[in-house]
């Protein structure tokens, strides 16, 4: 006999995922449809250029009639149109949790913008018939989905978003740890984070799954709290993960706190600059739609160049 | 160790310091709660910026109840003592009685403040300091020691009585003052007495007699001895003791004698040229300077001619010093036209040349209408006791067996006043009364009778002092003549021990023939022979008329009365002249009555302050003396019936200080301390006291500062 609760709980994440679905898929086709196109060069139909001739090159891909004609030896390279296996990495700890303060709770919050996002992005991908799959990390590895390109692994990616709570703390060497001898060599991986990393070394990770050469693009989403401590008074403020609670008055530190929030974010975009990874900061105040499509244009742009 | 407060009434500020406690619980925001994620940044952050951004609103609320406290602490103005005992704060409720030494030796001026005024200052400020469940009465030790206020008077009823209390002329008697505060502890049910004397020690005001015996009882009556006396001695320099004034009848003008007594007042100083000036009806007439060696008087003596016979008025005034109320004395005289002299005849006789003042008499007013200045009034024994010797400037008791009984108290006090005595011995004379009842005035005693034997070289006169006042107008010639007269008996005598005596003359056997000594302020003149024609052929010789007078005039010196004139600050004025005295006009130039308790003699209390009072006569419509204070004054135009002087009794301006020792004694029974006064003004911080108004002022402006600062911070 099914329980009621669990029935409702049920019913309850049957329409988060509805809701997920539509809002995902209303924000993809409302994009851009193209491919993506594979970076690595490889065996294609698609001439991608020529390059000298060197030893081990297969001598079936010399273009003879350049030989002839410059009595140079080129072997032609195509583009490799590959399925792209994309793993999507959501912070799942607590800090992704943050609500604003009921005055603005008409705002989204910042796990409801990010699950859309990882949804919306895996939509993308599926759409396109490449692989997506989906880990969700605190300190650990929660949660995790092996890329499939199957158009209905997408429900298999919504279940899981939508049935995730935030919680725990954050721990990104120790997910990435876990999984990273599980992914595809070459892949594409996705992480959408607050990024509030007190322990981790974010250059550290970035440069281990680079050494992979795995293609790494990075979302920094926060909330316009986060980023701008607008709160008045004497407040206590108590740590959605394991820090103790501390009682101030923003207004005395919001400069200098607003300061190491301008210099992280200075300094993720540095780091994931110097080591190849797309950064992409977004603010939960932004409509996704827009973020979404300004970082795809600009990734398109990066590819034709 | 103490900390006193002069004006404790500031501490209620302190409440004030409430006042930013309660802006800040009330501008305090109320916590929320909110669930963060990037705590750990908060954190970071917060530590950054604690120093300076954290304990702002605590260092905001302590520099503003700093500057609210201190602020009270120094209007308060604390007194910080090592050695201090908080003397006005008692474990219990307490009966205090403060003594304030009103006497004029308080007004001695320190630092452009009298010490009386220092007093009631400090006297004022402790009487705040006194707990409010504490009694508190007031006295006064100047002379006549009294009550100022008793219990049950309010803290502003004691000060507006303080204040108007000022520093009188009289002297100081502590010890009928501290009587005075004992009876009104009695009066009191608080177990702890205390009395505060504040005073400047002035020996004269310490006397042994006065004091009362100090019950004992536990606890102990407190005394506390708050000295005013200034730290440097000898800033009164000097003051006038007293002023003779005198008629020269001698000189062939008449002309007055002032002479004034000026004492140094300093310990181990001479005074060189200190200026003295004599001041007649309110001109400077004459100016002198004066030495005098230290703790000695020197004496300076102004002869002015006199014009007119009206009564002299005037003073005699020192250069200034810190205490000026004895640099000046006053004086009034009423110069004699005539010299009153009364002959008392010790063996009168129905024959008139028989008679022991028949030669005396008629030498000393030759005429029948008088032109001589001297007038003879002749009385018996008998009528003696009736007769106002007050009015004469001299007595001439001639061939006297016994005066009548307990007559010569009244000679004594006639000659200790400034009368002139002259006896002139004779067979009557009895040399044991001589002796026994006349020693205090003469320095001789009377031997022996000496007669000259038939065949015998009588005896004769010899002129020792030719430049004796009395003689020196005689040329050689006529002391030749005087030298010539015979003298068939006369008495011999013999010095007392211990005794001043001049003998101008004498006989020429050796023994003394007039010998002339001084007693109190007068002058007494013994002629061991008579002055009629028993003894000797004198009275018959034509140089007896101007050797008389002279001698007459000599020991009179003038004196037209001898009734007192003179009194001291306090000292009651008891009219004794003929006439009814109805108002006196006293030195400030307002009018006052006498008393009307014995009408017979009448009395004038009013004299305490110094200076010339004039007597006027009752008027016709006020014959019934009017009450003290009254608003009446004489008709206009209305001339004076007498004047009498009131001055200060220099005994006070002596530097002297009681010691503490001799305080202690003379309080025994009692738990005495000495204590010195402090206030802001007097704070000294070699004696220990600091006081921190400054300090605590600055406290305040610093807080301000820093809260000036810190809001502009922010």
């Amino acid at each position: 006999m099914v329980d009621s609760n669990q029935l409702l709980q049920s019913s309850e994440l049957f329409s988060r995922v509805a809701l997920l679905k539509v809002r995902a898929k209303d924000l993809v086709e409302g994009l851009l449809s193209g491919h993506h196109r594979s970076r690595h060069k490889g065996s294609s139909v698609e001439f991608a250029e020529y390059k000298d001739y060197s030893p081990g090159d297969e001598i079936r891909h010399i273009d003879w009639k350049v030989v002839g004609k410059t009595d140079k030896y080129h072997v032609k390279q195509f583009e490799e149109s590959t399925n792209i296996k994309c793993t999507l990495m959501l912070d799942s700890s607590g800090s992704m949790g943050y609500q604003p303060p009921k005055e603005n709770s008409a705002e989204v919050s910042k796990w409801n913008y990010a699950q859309v996002l990882a949804a919306a992005l895996s939509y993308l991908f599926l759409k396109q018939f490449d692989a997506a799959g989906l880990v969700l990390f605190n300190d650990q590895a929660v949660r995790r989905i092996p890329p499939r390109s199957k158009p209905s692994h997408f429900q298999n990616i919504l279940n899981e978003l939508a049935a995730m709570e935030p919680a725990g703390n954050t721990g990104l060497g120790e997910a990435i740890g876990q999984i990273i001898e599980r992914l595809p060599g070459r892949s594409l991986v996705i992480l959408v984070s607050d990024l509030f990393l007190k322990h981790d070394d974010l250059e550290k990770n970035l440069k281990l799954m680079r050494a992979r050469g795995i293609e790494v693009v990075l979302f920094h989403v926060l909330h316009p709290d986060e980023a701008n401590l607008p709160f008045e008074g004497e407040i206590v403020f108590e740590s959605l993960e394991d820090d103790p609670p501390i009682g101030l008055d923003p207004y005395e530190i919001r400069e200098s706190y607003r300061e190491a929030i301008q210099n992280q974010i200075s300094a993720y975009g540095k780091i994931c600059a110097s080591l190849g990874v797309d950064y992409e900061f977004l603010q939960t105040s932004e409509p996704l739609e827009q973020a979404l499509s300004y970082y795809l244009l600009k990734r398109n742009s990066l590819n034709k160049q | 160790m103490s900390l006193n407060f002069i004006s404790p009434v500031f501490m209620l500020g302190l409440l004030g310091v409430g006042l930013p406690v309660l802006v800040h619980l009330l501008t305090k925001r109320q916590v929320t709660h909110i669930k963060f994620s990037a705590v750990y940044l908060l954190r970071s952050s917060h530590k950054k910026s604690i120093r300076r951004s954290r304990p702002n609103r605590l260092l905001l609320l302590l520099f503003r109840c700093l500057a609210v406290a201190g602020l009270s602490l120094s209007l308060a103005h604390p007194i910080f003592s090592f050695t201090g005992t908080g003397v006005f704060l008692a474990s219990k409720p307490a009966a205090n009685v403060f003594i304030l030494d009103d006497s004029y030796s308080m007004r001695l001026t320190v630092d452009g403040k009298s010490l009386f005024n220092q007093a009631a200052e400090y006297l004022t400020d402790a009487i705040g300091q006194i707990p409010a469940n504490g009694a508190v009465g007031l006295a006064l030790a100047s002379a006549p020691a009294r009550r100022l206020q008793g219990w049950g008077a309010d803290r502003q009823t004691l000060g507006q009585k303080i204040e108007s209390t000022q520093a009188s002329f009289a002297t100081t008697q502590i010890g009928p003052a501290v009587k005075e505060a004992l009876d009104l502890l009695e009066s009191s049910p608080q177990e702890i007495k205390r009395i505060f004397i504040l005073t400047d020690l002035a020996k004269n005001g310490w006397t042994e007699d006065e004091f009362p015996e100090i019950p004992s009882r536990v606890p102990p009556v407190n005394i506390n001895v708050v000295d005013f006396s200034p730290e440097s001695s000898g800033i009164n320099r000097a003051a006038i003791q007293g002023i003779e004034v005198g008629q020269e009848f001698l000189a062939n003008r008449r002309t007055v004698r002032i002479k004034a007594k000026i004492a140094n007042l300093l310990p181990e100083k001479r005074l060189s040229r200190l200026p003295v000036s004599l001041w007649v009806d309110g001109k400077k007439i004459k100016d002198r300077w004066v030495d005098a060696f230290s703790g000695l008087s020197s004496e300076v003596e102004f002869s002015i001619p006199l014009q007119g016979g009206g009564p002299l008025e005037g003073r005699v005034e020192i250069g200034e010093d810190s205490l000026n109320e004895d640099n000046r004395r006053y004086f009034i005289y009423q110069p004699e036209q005539k010299l009153n002299v009364l002959l008392v005849d010790g063996d009168p006789n129905t024959v008139a040349h028989q008679s022991e003042t028949f030669y005396l008499e008629r030498a000393l007013n030759p005429f029948a209408s008088s032109t001589s200045d001297i007038e003879p009034t002749i009385s018996t024994l008998a009528e003696l006791p009736r007769r106002d010797i007050r009015k004469f400037s001299a007595i001439i008791l001639c061939n006297v067996n016994e005066l009548p009984f307990d007559y010569e108290r009244q000679i004594e006090k006639f000659v200790l006043q400034g009368g002139g005595l002259i006896v002139s011995l004779g067979d009557k004379v009895d040399p044991g009364f001589f002796n026994k009842k006349l020693g205090a005035l003469f320095p001789v005693t009377l031997d022996a009778l000496n007669q000259v034997g038939s065949g015998d070289e009588p005896f004769r006169m010899k002129l020792k002092e030719k430049t004796h006042p009395a003689l020196k107008v005689f040329d050689a010639k006529t002391r030749q003549q005087m030298e010539a007269i015979r003298f068939h008996s006369i008495f011999s005598s013999s010095p007392r021990e211990g005794k001043n005596l001049s003998i101008p003359i004498s006989f020429s056997n050796g023994t003394p023939a007039l010998i002339e000594s001084t007693y109190g302020e007068g002058k007494t003149i013994l002629f061991a022979s008579t002055l009629d024609r028993d003894w000797n052929e004198f009275p018959i010789q034509p140089t007896f008329l101007p050797w008389i007078q002279r001698w007459v005039k000599y020991a009179a010196r003038g004196l037209g009365t001898i009734a007192r004139k003179d009194l001291m600050v306090g000292e009651a004025y008891r009219w004794e002249d003929e006439g009814e005295p109805g108002f006196v006009e006293i030195p400030t130039g307002a009018f006052k009555t006498f008393a009307a308790a014995d009408i017979n003699a009448p009395l004038f209390k009013g004299t305490a302050i110094p200076g010339v009072y004039k007597i006027y006569s009752a008027s016709k419509n006020n014959l019934k003396p009017a009450p003290e204070n009254a608003s009446t004054r004489p008709d206009l135009g209305a001339s004076p019936i007498g004047f009498f002087t009131v001055n200060l009794d220099t005994e006070e301006s002596r530097p002297q200080k009681i010691s503490p020792e001799k305080i202690q004694k003379l309080l025994a029974g009692a738990a005495v301390e000495i204590i010195e006064p402090v206030d802001s003004l007097a704070a000294q911080a070699d004696d220990g006291s600091f006081p921190l108004a400054g300090p605590f002022l600055l406290l305040a402006a610093l807080a301000l500062l820093g809260e000036g600062w810190l809001v502009r911070r922010e």
